[in-house]
């Protein structure tokens, strides 16, 4: 399973992206500026925006999903109970996860923009897709919740699953991370090497680096890990 | 002084509360009531019960510059120009000289000079977050209210912003944030947890009491 750009470049009125690469199966950070084209990226690999040039193509991925930047995007239902069914998921197991009981009655647009995302979120990993588009996943969470997602995307056990994001402390296990700079896609390759390369690089880990202990990776747990190695 | 007593609205509880001029930044779960207490600074929404008096004024009789969380539903009109210069139009200004010197000297303080001929509809949600807050800037408000407006922000740009709003002028900025390198750099810092502020006070004093959750800053940790 694996969605390959091969020169694919998106061009609007005042910006463009080329974008080339191989994201095979795990979890992919994609880093970059705002404005450089995070999301318009998210919308080429989802088919969802036009290619002026090159091609994009996907093998053994029968299922795909987005998940827009601002939840309020996807809203379909009236209340929190609608919005589940929509996602042809059942409430009553959503409402416990995402700690909204009681409110199943609700207009999703009286939520927080917090519970907001944890109640999108909660329906997007209701189900497996082979390719998980997430951008800015992390926006509106408190950190318990980031946190959590966190173990969630961690946990899933098959598949692409692509982020889209500037969050630069609270983060999950990943296997390769990219950048966008100056209109294009980078390869910075799989952590800890990816650190050499990567200008987006969170300043914990810079941090860390720089006194000689670079983490394995960009998780919570990997910096502890590495910050114990300063205590010992 | 902004002074709170006794303030009962929706799932906020408050007894006592006193804001000092300068950054306070808000931190807390989803749900907590942190956007709820910054609606009721703006004067946005009036309290069921109690009193909230900014420098002895009602938040609808002081100059108020707001963000809302919600990055679209902060925006009124299709063009960024236009965008940047309604408060100043609301306000009666009338002189098209003075709105456009202080728009472009606004967005240049901001690094968006670049996005003034721009649509909003083509801006990205970081973009639209910075037109938001050169809108609330514009006017030079009294107090400077930021619903997670760095949710949208990357690392760099928040801490080119941060900059902007300690420039701003604006006498007390409050502002809710999940980031805690942010929440760090603050002159006063509350703890909201189901509609109480739990800890209230320097960051260095409230992080004491958060030492091993996730709000703990990582930069801290030793």
């Amino acid at each position: 399973m694996k969605i390959s750009l091969n020169r694919a470049y998106a061009v609007r009125d005042h910006w463009s992206l080329l974008a080339s690469g191989t994201f095979n199966q795990g979890v992919h950070l994609v880093s970059g500026d705002v404005g450089s084209g995070k999301s318009t990226l998210a919308l080429m690999m989802a088919e969802l925006f036009p290619l002026s040039s090159g091609r994009i193509e996907k093998a053994e991925i029968t299922s795909c999903m987005l998940s827009l930047q601002f939840p309020e995007l996807h809203l379909t239902g009236r209340s929190v109970a609608e919005e589940c069914t929509s996602w042809g998921i059942s409430a009553d197991d959503i409402v416990v996860a995402t700690g909204l009981t009681g409110r199943k009655d609700a207009s999703p647009f009286s939520l927080s923009r917090g519970e907001l995302k944890r109640l999108h979120l909660a329906c997007i990993f209701a189900k497996d897709y082979d390719l998980l588009l997430l951008d800015e996943p992390f926006s509106s969470l408190d950190c318990q919740e980031k946190t959590k997602l966190c173990t969630t995307i961690e946990q899933k056990s098959r598949g692409i699953t692509v982020i889209f994001t500037h969050e630069q402390n609270i983060l999950p296990r990943v296997s390769r991370i990219w950048e966008i700079l100056d209109g294009k896609l980078i390869d910075c390759g799989r952590p800890p090497d990816a650190f050499l390369h990567w200008c987006h690089v969170p300043p914990s880990v810079k941090r860390l680096t720089a006194l000689g202990l670079r983490p394995d990776n960009i998780s919570m747990e990997d910096l502890q890990e590495a910050a114990c190695r300063i205590q010992g | 002084m902004i002074t709170i007593e006794f303030l009962r609205h929706r799932n906020l509880a408050i007894d006592a509360l006193t804001i000092k001029p300068g950054i306070t930044s808000i931190i807390g779960a989803n749900g907590s009531g942190k956007t709820t207490f910054l609606k009721i600074c703006a004067g946005i929404e009036l309290p069921d019960r109690g009193t909230i008096r900014i420098d002895n004024l009602a938040p609808r009789e002081t100059e108020i510059g707001w963000v809302n969380e919600f990055p679209d539903r902060n925006i009124l009109f299709a063009n960024v120009i236009d965008e940047i210069a309604s408060p100043l139009r609301f306000h009666r200004i009338t002189s098209c000289n003075k709105i456009d010197t202080d728009i472009r000297a606004c967005a240049e303080s901001i690094n968006i000079s670049h996005l003034l001929n721009r649509a909003v509809r083509e801006l990205s949600g970081g973009e639209k977050v910075l037109v938001s807050l050169a809108a609330a800037l514009v006017h030079r408000p009294t107090v400077l209210l930021l619903d997670e407006y760095d949710s949208h922000l990357d690392a760099l740009l928040a801490a080119q912003i941060n900059q902007v709003i300690r420039a701003s002028g604006a006498r007390y900025v409050i502002r809710c944030t999940q980031q805690m390198d942010t929440a760090m750099q603050s002159n006063q810092l509350l703890f909201f947890d189901s509609g109480r502020v739990t800890h209230a006070g320097t960051p260095e004093h409230v992080f004491s009491f958060l030492k091993g959750t996730a709000y703990y800053p990582f930069l801290w940790m030793r």
